[in-house]
């Protein structure tokens, strides 16, 4: 029986599994339940001598251990040589995406703006966007009956000729300005981010309404170079460094020295390969503005400046028509 | 308004193109926002003898002129104008040559070739007075006097009549602090400081006004404060007939059309020097008088476009000895405007109060280029000057003289001008530059100021009487900063900061936190119109939404239109608009939210403007499908229970505290059910979760369940602030034990109410518990449903399994007592 057992290790181990076929043969040759040849010998085991039925038990055993392990690895090689032919899984078949949102170009443009320019230490104030005439115009050197009052075109939703002298929709972010230095006194370095309404007629270039920043900084010493500076590092930072700006002057009644800001937009289409497009407006806060919330504008000097967020968004991504903003188009929001 | 770039030049030399002067201005605060090229684009255009006039043989509307050029052989040329003839001399545009030719209200170039007309050769074109912009006239060829030089370049022709060929005109955008600057004489001041170059005034001779008593005409002012200086100057013989082709052609460069030679040189003085002028026919001012004063109630009157108005109360009438002739600073009166046989004319030069004239043409809704001046202020010193300059051109181009004594200057109140004091010290504090006092008094005396030195860095400056806006010190030092460049103000390399805390806005930390969430689980960032129609705003004024307290709408009194007419109450339309756009546009999975202001009158006070409550309001709206079939998923579609969850989330998310969700049964106008949503016990409202009815899903073409959450973010802001700072609690180190209970109870015992009881029995072992299974299928007895509770224990030490059987014990009992609840065998 050891004998037998012997020239059979000698033959599994010299046995050759070329294919799943032949491992399959293999394993019924030895370990097949009807007539695998250590099978059988297993079921011989009673014919052996008692004393050494131990050591065939644990030879058989032994035997029996090869043949598994042989065969398993035979089938590991040989499905390892076939993978590609038939794998077990198809894994180009498309992931299960969960659903994807997105935040508005607008909050995203907004949020960049506020983000940069509180790395230079400006602070975000809010204010309501139903204002009185205080906040909104007289505070702001706009006097009743100015012609500046009509830069801004107004919706009114308290008349001029009220006791209140006008309730309107706040047609800038300015006012916040007022409402911040009339509780802080200087210095102040504020942002104030926020939707402004104007009384315009609707069209690709213009909304009833849009979204503006203004910027606020009050304190002794603060130059209209100083204006200059935090513009063009905005504008750089926003636009690449490259950029071409203009530091212009022009008027708001609540700046003096007034100054506009227009960057150069490359423009195929444009004969002169591009045009002043205007980013903002700014200036030298007016005394009146400084002293109409107690502020000693003889002390103290600040600049203001103010942009639409649209107009930035429009540039930054090419869109041509405000009013894509507020359509919220699915096809248009899932871009950003 | 419209600059002439050669009419400019009769006040200023400069060496600028039109476009070096263009970029000039812009940077000195004269915003030049287009240069327009006026004329042909290039030379070509000679004088032509037309020879011969033949019929063209295919065309009936056509001729074919034979033209003499000069040296050169006649050319053919095909021409349609009605009124071309042999014999005539006529502009001519040779090939090659480059026209602007009218477009609509564009002008786009076109090269003359030499081509065939119908069959025949044609070598250039015989032009009209439109096409080269020389007059409106586009009836027929211009037609040139006879003795006009044939093959001379027809620019020299024109330029021996005061004319030129080609012109560009700047387009300047001019803010409100510049009245000095709505006049060619006006940028020529600053061309001139710009540019060094000397400022030229037209010599005009300045008549001695006359005693009134003496003069053929009497002027009363009963309003002096409207009408601080009335000037009548009275011209008499006028021949009244078409201006002469220079003034037709400058007239037309800024965008006036001509009239007649009269009303075209008050006119062109306005545009020369800025101030408005009116000239009346004398004989129709009854009793030779000019009376001005202020319109009672009631007043109508018919303006010279033929339009009777309503006269606000308080405008300015300029009146004869009977009626009004004039509505004062904005437009003259049909009654008494200059017509085809005056003959005698009363110029009148004023000076009109700028708040008087802005209040009436915004009344009347009429604004014209006079009310524009008056209403910004003219140069209060300007009006004697003004009248006799546009009485002399009179007198010169419509014949006629002025009448000796026929000057009267009615001046009730003389303006002073101001004198600021300016410390040059401060120039530099608000600049960051030292401009210099010399470089300072230069820049300010080109610009008309006169400047005295008073000591101790300070200049004492004289304004000019043009220079209404400039009034403090800080004007004159935006003066000097736009001459002296603000290119040329240094820019700083350090800058300082005032020392801060920086802090962030609670609201804007959580939207941030909000919108990462939202956004994160698949919805979409909205921006809706404020504004919607009444009737809509209407609907949607109704609780549950639109924040916690009710009342009324907030309308705008002078909306863009009706659609815009309203505030809206609630995000909701605005989002169900979003919604039916985008399921119309072929999207199934609709999943957005939107932050905004809504606003509600409000007759309590605590609101920022007194009788307006306006809050921030969250809304998110969900429907349609919530995920996508795939290959081995079927798609799910949003019911409420999804939007709960997410509100949920947020909540969590934010750490609002003891939130509480009230289920409401009944539907509402807009809601079939929904869940009302407080803090505290019902004390703190914070929001709606709704299902909306079918009828109003239906209205905005959705198919599926839409539902919408509307918070109000402002009272979220003030829950979750205090929580905006963390702090570590220690995570347990002890392993956690599960347990799983199932109960049958009655079908309409609400879930939410078992699991706080379980909540609340289990605690402080009991570390969370939820619902696995909800069943009422085989085994259930009717009228009954199976919930199964999973749940989870812990403490700091490890739980032994009696703990936690006793707790289960407990929880199972009290489930019994409080629900019915039977054990699911």
């Amino acid at each position: 029986m050891l004998d037998r057992i012997d020239e059979l290790r000698s033959e599994i181990n010299n046995a050759s599994i070329n294919s799943l076929e032949e491992a399959e043969e293999f394993r019924i040759r030895y370990l097949g339940q009807r007539s695998g040849i250590i099978t059988n010998l297993f079921k011989k085991i009673g014919e052996v001598a008692p004393e050494d039925r131990p050591t065939v038990g644990k030879e058989l055993n032994a035997l029996k251990g090869t043949v598994e392990s042989l065969h398993e690895a035979a089938l590991a090689r040989l499905e390892e040589e076939t993978d590609g032919d038939a794998p077990e899984v198809d894994l180009t078949l498309p992931g299960r995406r969960p659903q994807t949102g997105s935040v508005h170009p607008l909050t995203q443009t907004l949020n960049d703006i506020t983000r940069l320019f509180e790395r230079f230490g400006f602070s975000v104030a809010e204010g309501p966007e139903i204002e009185d005439d205080w906040h909104n115009f007289t505070a702001l050197n706009f006097p009743p009956e100015h012609p500046a009052r009509d830069m801004q075109d107004t919706f009114f939703v308290e008349s001029p000729d009220g006791p209140r002298n006008g309730v309107v929709l706040r047609t800038h972010t300015s006012p916040v300005q007022i409402r911040v230095m009339e509780n802080t006194a200087p210095p102040v370095r504020i942002i104030a981010p926020g939707r402004v309404y104007r009384n315009e007629a609707i069209s690709y270039k213009s909304f009833c309404l849009f979204h503006q920043v203004e910027g606020l900084y009050i304190d002794e010493g603060v130059t209209l170079g100083d204006l200059k500076q935090i513009l063009r590092t905005f504008a750089e930072a926003f636009f690449g460094e490259v950029v071409q700006m203009r530091f212009r002057p022009s008027y708001f009644p609540f700046t003096e020295p007034s100054a506009e800001v227009d960057i150069w937009w490359e423009d195929e289409e444009h004969p002169e390969g591009g045009r002043w497009m205007e980013i903002l407006g700014s200036g030298m806060v007016h005394p009146n503005v400084l002293e109409s919330v107690g502020v000693d504008s003889e002390r103290y000097t600040g600049y203001a400046f103010g942009m639409g967020v649209e107009r930035i968004a429009m540039l930054r991504y090419g869109i041509d028509d405000i009013r894509t903003f507020y359509e919220n188009d699915v096809r248009f929001l899932e871009q950003f | 308004m419209d600059i002439s770039c050669r009419w400019l030049a009769d006040y200023v030399d400069h060496d600028l193109s039109p476009d070096d002067l263009a970029h000039a201005l812009t940077m000195s605060g004269l915003e030049v926002e287009e240069v327009r090229p006026v004329g042909p684009a290039s030379n070509g255009i000679l004088i032509g003898e037309v020879r011969a006039v033949r019929p063209h043989p295919n065309a009936d509307k056509l001729v074919l002129c034979d033209v003499n050029l000069g040296n050169t052989e006649p050319v053919q040329i095909v021409c349609g104008a009605p009124n071309v003839a042999a014999g005539q001399r006529v502009p001519v545009a040779t090939v090659g040559t480059v026209l602007r030719m009218p477009d609509g209200d564009e002008r786009v170039p076109f090269e003359i070739k030499k081509m065939e007309i119908r069959g025949q050769a044609s070598s250039g074109m015989i032009c009209s007075g439109k096409e080269l912009e020389l007059s409106e006239d586009h009836e027929g060829i211009l037609v040139l006097s006879e003795d006009a030089p044939v093959g001379e370049p027809f620019a020299d022709y024109l330029a021996t009549n005061g004319m030129a060929l080609t012109d560009s005109v700047l387009d300047i955008a001019i803010t409100p602090n510049r009245p000095d600057a709505v006049s060619h004489m006006g940028v020529a001041r600053d061309v001139a400081a710009l540019t060094g170059a000397a400022l030229r005034r037209p010599a005009v001779d300045i008549p001695e006004a006359t005693a009134s008593e003496n003069a053929p005409f009497q002027v009363t002012i009963d309003a002096p404060e409207a009408c601080p200086r009335y000037v009548g100057i009275l011209v008499r013989g006028v021949t009244i007939e078409e201006s002469p082709g220079w003034l037709k052609q400058r007239l037309l460069a800024v965008g006036l059309r001509p009239r007649n030679n009269v009303v075209d040189l008050t006119n062109y003085v306005m545009y020369e020097c800025g101030q408005p002028l009116h000239a009346f026919d004398f004989h129709d001012l009854a009793a030779q008088r000019i009376h001005v004063r202020l319109a009672e109630a009631d007043e109508t009157f018919t303006t010279l476009d033929g339009v009777e108005r309503e006269i606000p109360e308080g405008a300015l009438f300029i009146c004869d000895g009977e009626r009004p002739v004039a509505l004062a600073g904005i437009m003259g009166g049909e009654n008494s405007e200059v017509t085809a046989n005056t003959t005698d004319i009363l110029i009148e030069s004023a000076y009109f109060d700028p708040v008087t004239i802005r209040k009436t043409a915004k009344a009347l809704g009429l604004s014209t280029d006079s009310s524009y001046r008056f209403e910004r202020g003219v140069d209060a010193g300007g009006q004697l000057w003004a009248a006799a300059r546009a009485a002399s051109l009179i007198a010169e181009i419509a014949g006629g003289e002025i009448e000796a004594e026929g000057v009267v200057d009615a001046h009730p109140k003389p303006q002073q001008p101001r004198v600021i004091e300016l410390r040059t010290s401060r120039v530099t504090d608000l600049l960051g530059v030292n401009v210099g006092a010399d470089r300072i008094t230069h820049i300010l005396e080109t610009l008309g100021f006169e400047i005295e030195d008073a000591g101790n860095d300070v200049l004492r400056c004289v304004v000019p009487l043009y220079r209404p806006d400039v009034s403090l010190e800080v004007d004159l030092i935006e003066e000097i900063a736009r001459i002296y460049g603000y290119d040329n103000i240094p820019t700083p390399t350090h800058t300082t900061i005032p020392t801060h805390t920086p802090r962030e806005l609670p609201a804007t930390a959580l939207r941030r936190q909000a919108r990462q969430l939202l956004a994160g689980i698949g919805y979409r960032e909205t921006f809706t119109n404020s504004m919607l129609p009444e009737d809509r705003a209407e609907q949607f004024n109704t609780p549950p939404f639109g924040g916690p307290k009710e009342g009324p709408l907030v309308e705008t009194l002078n909306p863009i239109s009706r659609e815009m007419a309203a505030l809206r109450p609630s995000l909701l339309p605005g989002m169900l608009d979003v919604l039916q756009f985008n399921y119309n546009h072929g999207q199934r999975a609709l999943h957005f939210f939107e932050f905004g202001h809504i606003f509600r009158k409000a007759s309590d006070g605590g609101t920022v403007i007194p009788g307006y409550a306006e809050h921030e309001s969250l809304l998110i709206a969900s429907t349609g499908i919530t995920t996508q079939a795939g290959w081995d998923t079927r798609a799910q579609h949003a019911d409420i229970f999804d939007l709960k969850g997410v509100v949920e989330s947020l909540l969590e998310e934010l750490r609002i505290p003891d939130v509480s969700m009230e289920p409401v049964y009944d539907s509402t106008d807009l809601t079939k059910h929904h869940l009302r949503i407080t803090a505290f016990d019902g004390a703190r409202y914070i929001g709606v979760i709704a299902e909306l009815s079918d009828e109003l899903a239906e209205a905005y073409d959705q198919e599926s369940a839409v539902c919408a959450a509307e918070l109000d973010w402002s009272a979220l802001v003030e829950l979750a602030a205090p929580h905006l700072e963390r702090s570590y609690e220690p995570v347990s180190r002890f392993p956690v034990v599960e347990r799983d209970l199932a109960v049958v109870v009655d079908e309409a015992t609400p879930a939410g109410a078992m699991l706080d009881e379980i909540r609340n029995t289990g605690e402080p072992l009991l570390k969370h518990a939820g619902i696995f299974d909800l069943y009422d299928g085989k085994g259930i007895p009717d009228g009954k449903k199976s919930i199964a509770f999973t749940m989870r224990f812990g403490a700091d030490r490890t739980l032994t399994d009696a703990e936690v059987d006793e707790q289960m014990t407990r929880i199972l009992r009290q489930l019994e007592e409080a629900f019915g609840a039977v054990l699911r065998q």
